[in-house]
């Protein structure tokens, strides 16, 4: 069964709230960590960031995102669940991008998991943003 | 015999389109060139090639109905 990694706009902050209520049936975990990206206002030549406009290969951003949920957990076995979501379209400054929230009996695994989510989506995630300035104008980001 | 060809970020600016087909183009490599001459500016551009969603160096024989996408350095997270 395939699984929807992108959201069209900001991640609605009801999202985060409900995964921590979905687990509160989930009693053989002691510990969430989170990543939350936020679309940062950032200066360039004087002009403000407004707001980020993500494209993805959709297709490759499924598979991509298996392979990073399926090497968390073969990694880590104290990790009970790893949810991946990343925004396509226009995400305002201040708005939310990314979310990688893992769950775990103790907290350690659950901070190593989501760190280690983190950097292969860096790296791995086929998707492209656009920084969009208050001039209207813009510029294309990589990841270093 | 079609292949479709897809672009990203910035090489969409640069090609004008996200996507387009090719026709009795039998291997990567040809591919590759028909692409060049299409749109000659993509040569200043860096990025990696995808065939049927996984990355790929060097030549490679295409069948019909192959998606190959020109990938750009990544900026997701």
């Amino acid at each position: 069964m395939s699984e929807n990694y992108l959201v069209d706009g900001p991640i609605p902050t009801s999202f985060i709230a409900s995964y921590i209520e979905a687990f509160a049936f989930r009693t053989d975990a002691g510990g969430h960590s989170f990543f939350i990206g936020q679309v940062r206002a950032d200066i360039l030549d004087n002009k403000k960031v407004i707001a980020i406009e993500y494209s993805a290969y959709e297709s490759m951003v499924e598979a991509e995102a298996d392979n990073i949920k399926s090497r968390v957990l073969s990694e880590f076995n104290d990790v009970k669940s790893i949810t991946i979501i990343h925004s396509k379209g226009l995400v305002k400054a201040g708005e939310v991008s990314l979310a990688v929230m893992v769950s775990a009996g103790h907290r350690q695994q659950a901070i190593q998991a989501c760190s280690l989510a983190v950097e292969m989506i860096k790296k791995n995630l086929p998707v492209w943003k656009k920084e969009i300035y208050e001039d209207d104008s813009y510029s294309w980001k990589e990841n270093k | 015999m079609e292949v479709k060809v897809l672009f990203f970020g910035v090489l969409t600016e640069v090609t004008g389109t996200a996507c387009k087909h090719y026709f009795d183009v039998f291997n990567l490599g040809d591919l590759k060139h028909r692409v060049i001459d299409d749109f000659p500016e993509i040569v200043h551009y860096n990025f990696r090639i995808a065939l049927n969603n996984q990355i790929i160096d060097g030549d490679h024989e295409l069948q019909s109905s192959d998606e190959v996408v020109y990938l750009p350095p990544f900026a997701g997270g």
